[in-house]
């Protein structure tokens, strides 16, 4: 099947500014919509040990206003131009995203450049996205039942600390925070040689590239920090802890296994185990535990991709009257079975044809295509990959699953979390 | 670039046009009405296959018959196992789900074009030939069971539960969901009776979209569903829904509620209502975004919530109006007043030109966006077609947005925005609750969470029955803030019910200016400042002696913060 299926390629033009800003430009006028990414080298993993949260911060920041466009004024001008925005944190990046009607790539070049190049970092914008932060982890975290899992399980799972903490972040280090310490932030990491900008979908080259270099050309370039230590150790931290959730209606857990970084060998071995495992309902797991002995109510598994050590999660919410422990030995079985037989011939083939599935669907949208170009152009330095990662994860074998499973997800190297609740009648 | 010329926002470009072209359409020899919309831009292909029945044709006594069989059907076939079924499907890297909503059931598949047949097939099968195994049905019916029972446990739903009983009375819309005892009772015959009543080629529509090509569809669909034999049409006769004449107030009794969940609603219009474009503009202006007038005025102005909107329903036959948010208990009566405010406002003065123009723009902009993916368009053009909207509907969407006029926004909210005649639903702590706004109606009636009706008088005795409390004096009060206890001084003066005085807090204090006391129950709120920022707490205890218990509220934290002290 694989050697009859080939997707054609994303046209991409990639090349740099003279301060630096990596700029990728992917053409596709299949809908009359332009998107734009811009994605910062900057996540939770470059955060001072008494400054965590930082990262986080700045994506509420950098709707605060700038130069010439008032508090939330950002927001405002994209809606009114008919488009849909956002931005996100994650340990590694931090992006902020636009899609708009394609006539209105000039606004969202302008917007983007003016907070890059004048974010109002002022004493009553950090104050005031303090508390909407502290808001945010209140109803997010604190108030949410299983609120707060991943964030533990990172803790169990690595030791190092960019690596280990939060996303969301301290709020102690948030309150100790000055303005000087967010300008010097904001100096370093939302500087446009740390930065990459990607857009997608409808315009004319031309014209897109005289625009960014209207807008971004005169943004000075900073001094980038040195390159970030996220090395572990092979083992997991600590491989046991129970929580008490007092919002969790149900008893839960979560296994957690640290794994190789995104794009290795072993890392895609894993993800496709993965697939295997819990993706589906013609899955291992939930044709054993949703349907077979009807033990839980949810089964969920997905694998954290990062730049350094990555990790893989399976956790489920039994139903009332189960045994957890059994449940889990059911898992840990499926895992022992597949490390010891592999995938069989229909896994690999319902494997290769949901990859390309995938592959095809997420091109459809000029937002998912901008955001993919842009992992690549900043995590790799090569935006083409968007066009052979298909194949890489087609090529892998059923023998490099099987050998990746027994490696690395096994019992030695689990962490595993017991959510109790706590606190019920 | 000069720091003049990035003052503005740059002009737009030339704009860009965008071409739907219309589908083509034909009807199989047993009646089902087919939709192709051809899309090359990538090998995808999606099909639906809609059924013109949906939840509000089960029959009179068994409801959710239509959504069990609907979610049976990929259950087995004379051919295949659920397993083998899944297997099968997911081999493709393909999807086939069903579904039910109000007033359709919908059979999707999607696919690489490649396997476009395939799909197909296996939709013959989960559409003609399910077996629905009594083993499944039973795994089916527990499963439900348990979501039902979550069901409950959430504001929204209980709020949504009692908006559609007092919208639609004895209208079917007024079920959002059947009852445990409804589905324990469902049998495997009355599904398989079921399904071979309403699964019949004359109340069927089979939309295609995506890169296939349209003989070869023919034909296989002609193959696979041209057998398939035509059964009597679902035709019924629903009660009108009751005209309202006058506010209620509903209130679902959930102690201790942080929040209050709010929803005003009256009766609305069906989706092909002729006012349907002036409709979404004046609903744009009103409530249905993030820059719309109300969320701008309860949250960003008033902070009472983190989202307050307005939503047009339209289905086949009615529809509703509902305004919505969660808000902090102390503020829900203060919440009433800015929502009764703007419903207002959008009848009495004409909507001003750029306020038009931006809800205008951003409708006509965003509509390219949902067509980008062939899941986006599948739904428009299934939406359109389901509906029975004009063949030209998608290729003239954005000029009939264009085209609306001030003077239509207002005429279509004097229409169907009636604040005098709305529902009121309120899902929060009722004793709270019901002295802030019980002035907003004649008539109140007080639910619990399962669903029964409670004695309102009851609820008022807790609040009068003591008569007026003395609250005055210096009380000493204990926050609970995330398991720390913070000292708060609390100064009360008292005038009759009205009362006046200090918070003192380590961050700031704050005036009391117009509390009241009604009954045992103080409610006041203090005006501070904190970091040079205005914040107001509100303050709502139980007078016991000299004894008082409540909660601390403030727009930094989410929750009211529990205290007890003493005087």
């Amino acid at each position: 099947m694989s050697e009859t299926f080939k997707l054609p390629p994303l046209e991409i033009e990639e090349y740099r500014l003279a301060n630096g800003l990596r700029v990728v430009l992917n053409f596709d006028n299949s809908a009359p919509v332009v998107s734009v990414a811009v994605y910062y080298n900057v996540g939770s993993r470059n955060e001072r040990p008494d400054r965590t949260g930082f990262a986080h911060l700045f994506e509420h920041m950098m709707f605060q206003g700038s130069e010439n466009v008032p508090k939330a004024g950002h927001f405002q001008h994209i809606m009114k131009a008919g488009g849909t925005m956002n931005g996100t944190t994650s340990s590694e990046r931090t992006n902020y995203y636009e899609t708009l009607p394609a006539n209105q790539l000039p606004l969202a070049l302008w917007l983007e450049s003016d907070r890059m190049r004048s974010l109002a970092v002022t004493q009553e914008n950090l104050d005031n996205q303090r508390e909407a932060v502290k808001e945010e982890k209140r109803l997010r975290y604190d108030n949410q039942p299983y609120g707060q899992i991943f964030d533990l399980i990172n803790e169990m799972i690595y030791k190092n600390f960019a690596n280990s903490h939060s996303t969301i972040g301290s709020m102690d280090h948030l309150d100790a925070a000055t303005v000087e310490d967010v300008q010097e932030f904001f100096r370093i990491y939302y500087a446009p040689n740390n930065a990459v900008i990607v857009l997608s979908g409808a315009f004319e080259a031309a014209t897109a590239k005289e625009l960014i270099e209207t807008y971004f050309g005169d943004i000075p370039s900073q001094t980038l920090p040195p390159e970030l230590d996220v090395t572990e150790p092979v083992e997991v931290a600590s491989t046991y802890k129970e929580w008490e959730d007092k919002l969790a209606p149900f008893p839960a857990f979560l296994i957690g296994w640290k794994i190789p970084p995104r794009r290795s060998a072993e890392f895609y071995a894993l993800y496709l185990a993965g697939k295997v495992l819990y993706d589906g309902d013609s899955s291992r797991l939930y044709q054993k535990l949703v349907k077979g002995e009807e033990s839980v109510i949810q089964l969920f598994g997905f694998t954290d991709e990062r730049r350094g050590p990555s990790s893989i999660f399976i956790g489920a919410i039994p139903k009332p009257e189960k045994d957890l422990s059994k449940i889990r030995e059911t898992i840990m079985n499926e895992i022992h079975d597949l490390a010891t037989h592999g995938p069989t011939t229909e896994e690999m083939e319902k494997i290769e044809n949901q990859l390309i599935n995938d592959s095809v669907r997420i091109r459809q949208s000029s937002m998912s295509r901008a955001q993919q170009i842009a992992e690549f152009a900043l995590y790799d330095g090569d935006p083409t990959i968007v066009n052979t990662e298909l194949e890489s994860l087609l090529s892998v074998t059923a023998d490099q699953i099987r050998n990746a499973v027994g490696k690395f997800l096994n019992t030695e190297n689990r962490a595993l979390l017991d959510v109790v609740p706590a606190g019920k009648g | 670039m000069t720091p003049e010329l990035r003052k503005i926002a740059p002009a737009p470009l030339a704009p860009v046009a965008f071409e739907i072209p219309k589908p083509i359409q034909t009807t199989l020899k047993n009646g089902v009405r087919v939709v192709i919309f051809q899309d090359e831009r990538l090998p995808l292909v999606s099909y639906r296959l809609a059924f013109h029945s949906g939840d509000i044709h089960d029959p009179r006594d068994m409801t959710g018959l239509t959504s069990a069989m609907t979610s049976m059907l990929t259950e087995g076939t004379s051919e295949y196992t659920s397993l083998q079924l899944a297997e099968k499907i997911e081999r493709l890297g393909a999807s086939i789900s069903s579904s039910s909503s109000d007033d359709f059931t919908i059979v999707a598949a999607s696919s690489l074009s490649l396997y476009a047949t395939e799909v197909l097939h296996l939709m013959a099968e989960v559409v003609l030939r399910p077996t629905f195994p009594e083993e499944e049905l039973d795994l089916y019916r527990r499963n439900t069971v348990e979501n039902l029972k979550f069901q409950r446990s959430q504001p929204g739903f209980l709020a949504g539960e009692q908006a559609a009983r007092l919208v639609y009375g004895k209208h079917p819309y007024s079920k959002v969901s059947p009852s445990a005892e409804d589905i324990e009772k469902l049998t495997r015959e009355q599904v398989v009776k079921f399904h071979t009543a309403r699964f019949v080629p004359n109340n069927a529509m089979f939309i295609v979209v995506g890169d296939v090509n349209k003989d070869e569809f023919l034909a296989d669909l002609n193959e696979l569903f041209g057998d398939w034999e035509q059964g009597s049409g679902v035709s019924h006769d629903f009660p009108e829904p009751p005209e309202r004449n006058a506010r209620s107030i509903t209130i679902v009794d959930r102690p201790g509620s942080a929040q209050s969940n709010i929803v005003l609603t009256n009766l609305g219009v069906k989706r092909d209502d002729p006012d349907y474009f002036p409709l979404i503009v004046m609903n744009q202006v009103l409530g249905a975004g993030a820059s719309s007038r109300i969320f701008m005025n309860l949250r960003e102005e008033k902070g009472y919530t983190y989202g307050a909107y307005t939503r047009l329903e339209t289905k086949k036959l009615a529809g509703e109006i509902e305004a919505t948010a969660e808000v902090r208990t102390a503020v829900t009566g203060d919440s009433l007043k800015e929502f009764f405010y703007e419903l207002e406002r959008i009848r009495t003065e004409p909507v001003g030109d750029e306020e038009l123009a931006d809800a205008k723009n951003f409708l006509t902009g965003v509509f390219p966006l949902r067509a980008e993916t062939q899941s986006g368009m599948t739904t428009l053009i299934v939406n359109q077609h389901l509906y029975g909207l004009p063949d030209d509907y998608l290729q003239t969407y954005r000029d009939h947005v264009d085209a609306v006029t001030p003077e239509q926004v207002l005429a279509v909210a004097q229409k169907c925005v009636r604040p005098d005649e709305m529902a009121i639903v309120i899902v929060g702590d009722a004793e709270e609750v019901l002295p802030q706004v019980e002035s907003y109606a004649a008539s109140v009636e007080i639910f619990d969470t399962d669903g029964h009706p409670q004695d309102v008088e009851k609820y008022k005795m807790n609040n009068n029955d003591q008569g007026t409390a003395n609250v005055a004096g210096k009380w000493s009060l204990m926050v609970d803030f995330q398991g720390q206890q913070l000292p708060v001084s609390l100064t009360l003066e008292q005038n009759g019910e009205s009362v006046t005085g200090v918070l003192e807090t380590m961050l700031g204090n704050g005036d009391i200016t117009g509390g009241m006391v009604t009954g045992s129950k103080l409610a006041a709120t203090a005006n501070a400042e904190m970091q040079g920022q205005p914040i107001e707490f509100a303050i709502s205890g139980k007078v016991d002696g000299n004894a008082m218990s409540g909660t601390l509220s403030a727009p930094i934290v989410p929750d009211p913060l529990p205290f007890t002290g003493t005087r």
